[in-house]
């Protein structure tokens, strides 16, 4: 054995040796070695003798934390979705120390037959930079160098447009991601016009964005009913848990609540009063299937009766709510709401 | 040059780079041979990315019985071609076609498609559907459901989307936020969208700079037969659709804190957030408080404007000037106005 100097305060020394290999000549290292393997390795075999993990390993001493390392190490590897399986041991069935680990190569490999045209290409490109801010940036960029290993360049159409959704609800990461685990999450919900947000479990099905608004679909566990939530009227954190759904979401979950969302949409109707001249005139009689009156009105569509007072409650004098009454209490309720949090007899507090 | 990828050391995470290094590996098969230059502009890298990952594929590859990494296990590359810039693979380990997308992958684009269905004619709904197949059939796993409509698009945005492609000048009425119209006339350079709305990001000719306008505010569109003077390949651009650092009037806002991202471009990313009990205040530079006021006044109990008082009264003042309109509701005591 090499004589290691004594444990220096500044320098740890397995910092020293972390260096010598990088992390993703590590990771490369362990793909490649798992997918040339038919039977699979074992964990002491990739830890003996895989790049990255072998200069760590010490032959008969306690390597706990580089089996902590390759825990993690397999964790980023599937999530980029390489399907790295793991066998149990035909004559030592449970035991962990026995388990072997293999890549196939033909789940691996994209399917031979899929290719993508220049035109294609271009589309794709547009639609992962949809995704460059947030949540889903990490995948979109990573799908996109799949896409270039192909070695199909773009074609040139489609180049003055920046398309962005915006994933700002700080639900969306934990609910794509528990979907992804079909498992159930805890969080609180505020229902408008209730005081207290109140604690929901739920089995997610799918996560749709709406006129750009993000909404969960999904089951109820106390409720026992499937039921939509709006991702901004979440309170707090999500939290993931590790139980698996009681309830498999649809292959259509997340098409069928759009067209549900369309559907409450195409048949609720609002109608306001604009004042001429104004931002309320000229923006809200271009929203989406909205009718503009001769004597001025405009009929609007919505799909949630607080969020349309949120939108109107903006445009402040320059709109007034006709029908429904609901609408009107609730927009009225917002200004007064506004009011007394704008108080201009005091100093700021 | 901008853009993380383009950044010296190339990707960030080490996710990324892995990712990198399978996606590289079966281009330069297919390729047979390839420039470094060639490689790297396929990939929006830098040439020195290319290099370190193909320096890395070339001592890559599989332990052999004795747990040692043998010659012939390893990865090889033509090592006097790759000294005149040019990539040959001379000996294959394990892996020689793409891999296949995650699932989260595939459905970022499958959504992203989805997203992109209601864009000029460029693309019909076949192409995307079979698209969107292509790609389920091409993840390793049932891509998950996250699913988005179709970006709101109108007939202003299609002819703004001819005048772009033509390179045409373009005029209109603009009404900005204090509701004040005027006449535009613009060398258009991008469409830009933020969920649900659209912007023109385009060389305003009577301000000689580049201004945003949203799509909603616009009226009396008309492509002009004169070209552009000012090409998208020669303004920069940046990504946030609007740079207030130069604004000098600052304002304090209190939020709850998981309604951050409702303030959106008001509050640009890198801003201090400071903890007030349970709630979050910032400070933000306005060019003006009309923007502002109209912001706060959607986000009723989720947000207020704490200082200066002049910009407190601008919404109070837009609130009380609101509910003017109103009867008071039962039970409610009428206002007393103020003397």
């Amino acid at each position: 054995m090499k004589s290691v100097p004594e444990s220096s305060p500044s320098i740890p020394s397995s910092d020293v040796s972390a260096s010598a290999v990088a992390v993703e000549e590590r990771l490369f290292s362990l793909v490649l070695a798992l997918v040339s393997t038919e039977i699979g390795l074992t964990k002491a075999e990739i830890l003996g003798a895989v790049q990255g993990y072998r200069q760590k390993f010490v032959p008969g001493g306690d390597n706990s934390s580089l089996e902590r390392q390759f825990e993690r190490d397999k964790d980023d590897i599937r999530e980029l979705g390489v399907p790295l399986e793991t066998l149990e041991s035909p004559t030592d069935p449970g035991n962990n120390q026995a388990l072997r680990y293999r890549i196939s190569k033909g789940d691996y490999d994209l399917p031979a037959d899929i290719s993508f045209t220049p035109e294609e290409t271009t589309l794709l490109n547009l639609a992962a930079m949809v995704w460059r801010e947030g949540s889903l940036s990490g995948e979109s960029r990573r799908a996109l160098l799949k896409l270039r290993s192909l070695g199909t360049e773009g074609s040139q159409q489609l180049i003055g447009y920046a398309p962005r959704i915006r994933t700002r609800d700080a639900a969306f990461g934990p609910l794509t991601d528990a979907l992804d685990k079909a498992v159930l999450v805890r969080f609180s919900y505020l229902k408008p016009g209730e005081l207290n947000a109140r604690e929901r479990l739920v089995a997610p099905a799918a996560v749709v964005q709406h006129q750009g608004r993000w909404y969960l679909q999904a089951f109820d566990q106390k409720a026992d009913a499937p039921r939509t939530f709006l991702l901004s009227r979440i309170v707090g954190p999500v939290v993931v848990t590790r139980t698996p759904s009681p309830q498999s979401a649809s292959a259509t979950a997340g098409d069928d609540a759009l067209a549900e969302l369309d559907e409450i949409w195409r048949t609720h109707v609002a109608h306001v009063s604009v004042r001429p001249g104004t931002d309320a005139e000229s923006r809200l009689g271009k929203r989406r299937g909205s009718i503009r009156n001769p004597d001025g009105t405009i009929a609007l569509h919505y799909t949630d009766l607080a969020v349309l007072a949120d939108d109107l409650a903006a445009f402040g004098p320059e709109v007034v709510v006709i029908s429904p009454a609901g609408l009107v209490t609730a927009v009225r309720d917002r200004l007064a709401a506004i009011i007394a949090s704008h108080p201009d007899d005091m100093d700021a507090v | 040059m901008s853009g993380d990828q383009n950044a010296p050391g190339g990707f960030h995470h080490a996710q990324d780079k892995l990712t990198f290094l399978l996606s590289l590996v079966p281009y330069l098969i297919q390729q047979t041979q390839v420039s470094v230059s060639d490689a790297a502009r396929h990939f929006g890298v830098s040439q020195q990315t290319i290099r370190e990952a193909v320096l890395l594929i070339a001592v890559s590859g599989v332990p052999g019985s004795d747990s040692n990494y043998q010659h012939g296990d390893l990865f090889d590359i033509d090592w006097d071609a790759f000294d005149e810039n040019e990539i040959i693979i001379t000996q294959l380990v394990a892996i020689d076609d793409s891999p296949r997308f995650s699932a989260r992958e595939a459905s970022a684009l499958i959504a992203g498609l989805q997203y992109l269905q209601s864009l000029p004619e460029n693309v019909d709904s076949a192409a995307y559907s079979s698209l969107a197949a292509k790609l389920a059939r091409g993840a390793s796993e049932a891509p998950s459901q996250v699913i988005v409509s179709p970006a709101a698009t109108n007939d202003s945005f299609a002819r703004i989307g001819d005048a772009l492609s033509r390179g045409m000048q373009l005029e209109f009425d603009y009404r900005d936020s204090k509701g004040q119209s005027e006449h535009r006339r613009v060398d258009p350079l991008r469409l830009d969208s933020d969920d649900d709305d659209w912007y023109l990001r385009a060389w305003d000719h009577s301000r000689e700079s580049v201004r945003t306008f949203r799509l909603d505010r616009l009226d009396g569109l008309n492509v002009t037969d004169l070209p552009i003077e000012h090409r998208p390949s020669d303004v920069a651009l940046s990504d946030s659709l609007f740079d207030t650092s130069g604004e000098h009037t600052t304002v304090v806002l209190e939020f709850r804190p998981e309604a951050l991202g409702l303030l959106g471009e008001f509050v640009p990313e890198g801003t201090r957030v400071t903890r007030v009990g349970e709630l979050s205040r910032a400070s933000v530079r306005v060019a003006h408080f009309h923007g502002l006021t109209r912001l706060v006044a959607g986000l009723a109990g989720v947000a207020r404007v704490v200082d200066p008082p002049e910009a407190r009264r601008a919404v109070r003042q837009w609130a009380v000037d609101a509910r003017a309109a109103y009867p008071a509701a039962p039970g409610e005591h009428p206002t007393i106005a103020n003397a």
